[in-house]
């Protein structure tokens, strides 16, 4: 019984967040969910379809032509070039499009290679699909980069993808373009996919490019590239995103697809259009905001210097502390629950290499993030920590 | 929008831009269909932009009642923020003294309800109107298909005997809508013989390779783009480019 489920884990950070739930007056800075209501324009949009009648059944499985025709424009505007009636699906969430594409591209025992620290859930999507992940750690002391002698040791006979998150997650590094064409290298000499979770790539604080595989006509057949409105347009609960490769992929993944969703809900993809439309104002808001609170949870941890060391992101609302003090990350996050009602997520949670850590979220307001740190500043003095 | 305010807005906008394009009397041209209007759009402004023609695309899918004027004036929309409206109704009425207007116009012809196409068409007198395709999208508003194709005959049978029509020859319901108009028509194909049609289409790694044949005359092309509709775009661009030449 159970065969498939038994040694899947229910994810750190709902695990934690189970935990908060314990304790009336926590503040959470573990799950990775905007402060922000989903944009009005986006709302507007939806009620319009509505009250069309347009919601009330399926669309086409790989989504509604106008969504696919739109997400095709927004693709062309960063130089990524992909089909919209035969190269693009509508997921529900990334997460759906990230199970349905290892689903597709692997067979059970392959194996995954991921740099870890990176998002906590993919290792369990990994196992599955009956695969395995390899995890290839990332160099803390060169800003959370790749090493790219580190993924060639780990590739196999059996190993099928590369998988990564750009920007990462939890770490908000954005990996430069000579990092990644030099794994776009090691992925065409061994014949690998490359999996691209881009979902963060709207949150910039330098205003830098971020470049993606997908830009490079030579990699369609390899790159296999995913997007979520969750997080640019504060649409966690709508569950929508896309993903894009070559046909001859895509064709494959939407097998997938249609097996696990028959469609992603078509009130959720009206949802998309009306961010894609109407959208990209809220989006700048939101960054600035972002970049407001970047700064005031570094300036925040530069007063508990004796406490955490950290990187300062480069994307995305996360920020991963190192915890100064030789500390299992799990006993110090369930510590601070305990005592103080302040959420975050144990590093380890992302990867053994995330040990010692803490993810805090910044997508939290600053009054949030305020009243977690005043309570952090005053139990640790307290403490003596 | 508060429902109130949208009434006025309209008829504000429709007025304004009737006299700015009376004034300017620009030539233009419209993209109707269900699909790939923005693709085609874009290849026209391309082709007339590469002919040195001043020339305006509107950079987004503006194309309903209140949308389609703001393409025309080159406004943004102020949604549903009363706020974001209240600078762009002086602005609107600027356009009519200062606005120094381009030759050409391209824009989308949207069409979510029946009706629309013909309040639309009361707005502008396009000289060339392109049908990309009619497929069931946006079909929610109207009883059938029969009932969507009627928006795209009112536009080609707006259209005087000295414009150009141009039909994609390998949609069904296209097909017929040409012999509806007293204009010249045109079509583009990359399924069989037309005025304009692709062949020999091989897809590669970094797009598509062609043969164009153009009244008989073959050239090879290669585009970067992916999609069979990124071909549809460019035959039009190409018959617009002719027309548009033959007529300077």
């Amino acid at each position: 019984m159970f065969e498939r489920t038994k040694n899947l884990k229910l994810s750190i950070i709902k695990q934690i967040e189970l935990e908060a739930s314990k304790y009336p007056d926590t503040i959470s800075l573990a799950q990775g969910i905007p402060s922000f209501e989903t944009p009005e324009c986006i709302k507007r949009r939806v009620v319009n379809a509505l009250k069309k009648g347009a919601t009330s059944r399926y669309s086409l499985s790989p989504g509604l032509p106008e969504l696919r025709e739109l997400i095709e424009i927004h693709l062309a505007k960063e130089n990524i070039f992909y089909n919209w009636e035969k190269e693009i699906v509508v997921t529900t969430g990334t997460i759906e499009g990230i199970s349905a594409s290892i689903l597709a591209i692997t067979n059970p025992g392959d194996e995954i290679i991921i740099p870890e620290p990176t998002y906590t859930s993919y290792q369990e999507v990994i196992y599955l699909c009956g695969c395995r992940p390899v995890f290839v750690p990332l160099n803390e002391g060169g800003g959370w980069s790749f090493e790219l002698d580190k993924f060639k040791e780990a590739i196999t006979p059996k190993t099928k993808a590369i998988f990564y998150c750009n920007p990462n997650n939890p770490t908000g590094t954005i990996y430069t373009k000579e990092q990644l064409l030099g794994l776009a290298e090691l992925a065409k000499k061994n014949n690998l996919f490359l999996i691209s979770d881009e979902v963060y790539k709207d949150f910039t604080y330098q205003n830098e490019n971020i470049f993606s595989l997908a830009e490079l006509p030579e990699l369609r057949d390899r790159v296999i590239r995913l997007y979520g409105f969750s997080k640019a347009y504060a649409m966690t609960g709508w569950r929508v995103g896309y993903v894009h490769s070559n046909e001859n992929i895509i064709k494959e993944i939407l097998k997938i697809h249609d097996c696990l969703v028959t469609c992603a809900p078509v009130i959720s993809q009206y949802a998309a259009m009306g961010a894609l439309e109407m959208g990209q104002d809220d989006i700048a808001l939101f960054n600035k905001e972002y970049k407001k609170r970047r700064e005031l949870i570094c300036s925040r941890l530069d007063g508990l210097a004796n406490i955490f060391s950290y990187i300062k992101p480069e994307s995305s609302y996360y920020i991963f502390p190192k915890i100064l003090k030789k500390v299992k990350s799990w006993d110090f996050a369930l510590d601070l629950i305990k005592n103080i009602q302040v959420a975050a997520v144990p590093g380890f949670a992302f990867g053994e290499n995330g040990e010692n850590h803490l993810r805090m979220c910044f997508g939290r307001s600053q009054d949030d993030i305020n009243r977690a740190f005043d309570r952090m500043d005053n139990y640790f003095k307290k403490s003596n920590l | 929008m508060k429902i109130f305010l949208k009434p006025i807005l309209k008829i504000y906008l429709k007025y304004i831009t009737k006299l700015v394009l009376l004034i300017h009397k620009p030539i233009i041209i419209v993209i109707g269909g269900s699909t790939n209007k923005h693709f085609v759009k874009k290849e026209i402004e391309r082709v007339l932009k590469g002919k040195k023609l001043s020339v305006c695309a509107t950079p987004k899918n503006f194309n309903t009642e209140i949308g389609l004027p703001l393409a025309i004036l080159n406004l943004s929309s102020g949604y549903n923020s009363y706020r974001k409206w209240l600078p762009i109704i002086p602005q609107a009425l600027k356009k009519i003294f200062t606005y120094k207007f381009p030759k050409y116009l391209v824009l989308e012809l949207g069409t979510a309800s029946p009706g629309d196409m013909k309040y639309l068409l009361t707005i502008i007198k396009p000289h060339i109107a392109i049908i990309t395709n009619i497929t069931q999208r946006y079909l929610e508003s109207f009883e059938n298909m029969n009932k969507l194709t009627e928006e795209y005959l009112i536009l080609a049978k707006k259209l005087q005997k000295f414009n150009l029509l141009i039909l994609n020859k390998d949609n069904i319901r296209i097909k017929s809508i040409g012999e509806c108009s007293r204009a010249k028509t045109l079509y583009f194909s990359i399924k069989t013989k037309a005025d304009i049609y692709a062949y020999n289409i091989q897809k590669n790694e970094r797009g598509y390779k062609f043969t164009l044949n153009n009244k008989g005359g073959d050239s090879e092309h290669n585009l970067s783009k992916f999609g069979s509709h990124h071909i549809y775009a460019f035959l039009v661009g190409q018959l617009v480019k002719e027309y548009v030449s033959h007529n300077e």
